[in-house]
């Protein structure tokens, strides 16, 4: 049974004013446990829209859940999606501040950069064809659920825990690159801290793209030109800590930093 | 001296009891409380040379390679250890490409991916360093090890898997040779398929921060034993990401990139 309207911008309301405050809240779904993975969505849209009514604006989407552990781990078969707003953005190379945060965790990732408008059911192949390039990228994740204690249903309430990112300098064409299978090494401070590969993604961060534009659809959205995708983490997420420096190396893709203070 | 050369003798014949029944062992490490590193080299060195002389099955095995274990940091840190370890590889633990891997000879075996680097040179050691092993190297290949353990649930210490030659069971080698100067090992993504789906990834650095890190260590390792890696010499250098659990049906595949891929099946 889905939520009362008033009660699903009452929640919009509460997971912003979290994140915008680094503020841990309860998870949503103890108190309306009947909420659905749709209300959970369309509390997720109410929330951007209140960042945007603040002058922010809608700079592309995330991918969540992409990885076969993690779906086991929360028990669904589907990954799920935010939505990146330019106030997430940093800078390669930017500081940021652990103060700012409720519990900081970095996940290494590939970013697609949209060449042109796309929307549909497509399928991997078709959702390359509107890559401009792709870039190596640093998710910044933060659930602003006290405890770590929520359900899928609370995290994609939760923007699916975005919170920043940082893409890397080189936008390759997608061509260019073993898309696919590409090695990521995450290391703070000059120690390897995880490994993994673009191949952890749904098996390739293409299907990750295609999935994200297919679920758009069921709303009759799309992506559009200039957009950006983080197609998802290829290794656990790590906590950081402050004075880490953390880079992320991706093979043909070089490297991408950001600093903690 | 005499007790531990008797010692020595005790956990090999109980190891090569469980090769040879297919029915594993306790941990040596549970009731040979002074089994340390030295012992169980010693105690390997032993299993090789039976297995050389008489073989598992009546047909004596030559050496074809070293392998390498324990080289990520999670795997030294389940163990305690801050060092990898080493282990023999003989012609009748080949399995060709694509083929079908005798699970007869395997009790609890595992899998993962691996670079496997193939010698031109001879490499002595001490003081081997990254510049020589690359100039030894005539190529690289993707490899699947299939890892085992002679000894119950894997219940392993250090010296145990010494002892148990680095755990080590059958290997695949890829026929794509590739040459070090052409490839970027630290950043090659790995992705390993049990059938068809991905069940580990990983990269090159995940192998001591690169395989060629691990090629060094083995070098100089075996210095300290009086030994050194031969031209022709196979070395499997360290898996790339977490081992997979295999059961008979199932089929592998490893993709490193730029190196290609190396698959088998499990009858």
């Amino acid at each position: 049974m889905a939520l009362d309207d008033q009660i699903i911008d009452d929640l919009a309301e509460v997971v912003d004013e979290a994140a915008r405050n680094s503020e841990p809240i309860v998870m949503l779904t103890a108190e309306h446990p009947e909420m659905t993975l749709e209300d959970a969505y369309t509390i997720q849209r109410r929330s951007i829209a209140r960042r945007i009514e603040r002058g922010e604006s809608l700079v592309g989407m995330k991918m969540g859940l992409t990885s076969k552990a993690k779906m086991d781990q929360m028990g669904v078969h589907n990954p799920i999606y935010g939505h990146l707003t330019d106030s997430m953005m940093l800078a390669d190379g930017a500081s940021i501040e652990h103060a700012a945060y409720c519990h900081p965790r970095v996940e290494p990732e590939i970013a697609f950069v949209m060449a042109d408008d796309i929307s549909g059911e497509v399928g991997p192949r078709e959702a390359l064809a509107a890559v401009e390039g792709i870039c190596p990228a640093l998710e910044i994740i933060d659930s602003r659920y006290k405890d770590f204690e929520f359900t899928l249903i609370d995290v994609v309430a939760d923007n699916a825990s975005s919170t920043g990112f940082v893409l890397g300098p080189t936008v390759a064409p997608p061509e260019w690159v073993e898309l696919g299978n590409l090695g990521m090494v995450m290391s703070i401070n000059g120690e390897v801290k995880a490994t993994g590969s673009s191949a952890a993604i749904l098996e390739h961060p293409a299907r990750s793209l295609a999935a994200l534009i297919t679920m758009l659809d069921e709303r009759g959205e799309g992506l559009h030109k200039g957009q950006v995708v983080l197609a998802g983490g290829a290794t656990k997420a790590i906590h950081v800590h402050p004075g880490d420096r953390i880079g992320l190396e991706v093979d043909s893709l070089k490297m991408v930093e950001l600093k903690i203070s | 001296m005499a007790d531990e050369r008797s010692a020595v003798g005790e956990i090999a014949d109980r190891l090569w009891a469980a090769q040879s029944s297919g029915e594993v062992c306790a941990a040596p490490s549970a009731d040979f409380s002074d089994l340390d590193v030295e012992t169980a080299y010693a105690v390997q060195h032993q299993i090789i040379r039976r297995r050389q002389k008489q073989g598992l099955q009546g047909r004596p095995a030559h050496r074809v390679g070293r392998k390498i274990g324990l080289t990520s940091p999670a795997i030294q840190d389940w163990l305690g250890v801050d060092e990898p370890d080493f282990g023999v590889l003989l012609d009748d633990m080949v399995v060709l490409d694509g083929m079908e891997a005798p699970t007869s000879v395997l009790l609890q075996p595992r899998v993962e991916a691996e670079v496997a680097f193939v010698l031109a040179d001879d490499l002595v050691g001490p003081a081997v360093t990254a510049a020589d092993v690359i100039r030894a190297t005539d190529h690289v290949l993707p490899a699947l090890e299939i890892i085992d353990s002679r000894i119950a649930d894997w219940d392993i210490t250090y010296e145990d898997t010494i002892a148990d030659n680095a755990s080590s069971g059958l290997f695949v080698l890829g026929n794509s040779p590739r040459r070090l100067l052409d490839v970027d090992l630290k950043l090659a993504g790995m992705a390993l398929r049990k059938n068809g789906d991905v069940v580990s990834t990983g990269a090159g650095a995940a192998c001591l921060g690169h395989p060629i890190n691990a090629v060094v260590w083995l070098a100089n390792k075996l210095a300290e034993f009086g030994q050194s890696l031969a031209a022709g010499e196979i070395v499997l250098s360290g898996a790339l990401g977490p081992v997979s659990d295999v059961r008979s049906g199932d089929w592998v595949r490893a993709d490193i990139a730029s190196l290609g891929s190396v698959s088998v099946r499990f009858g």
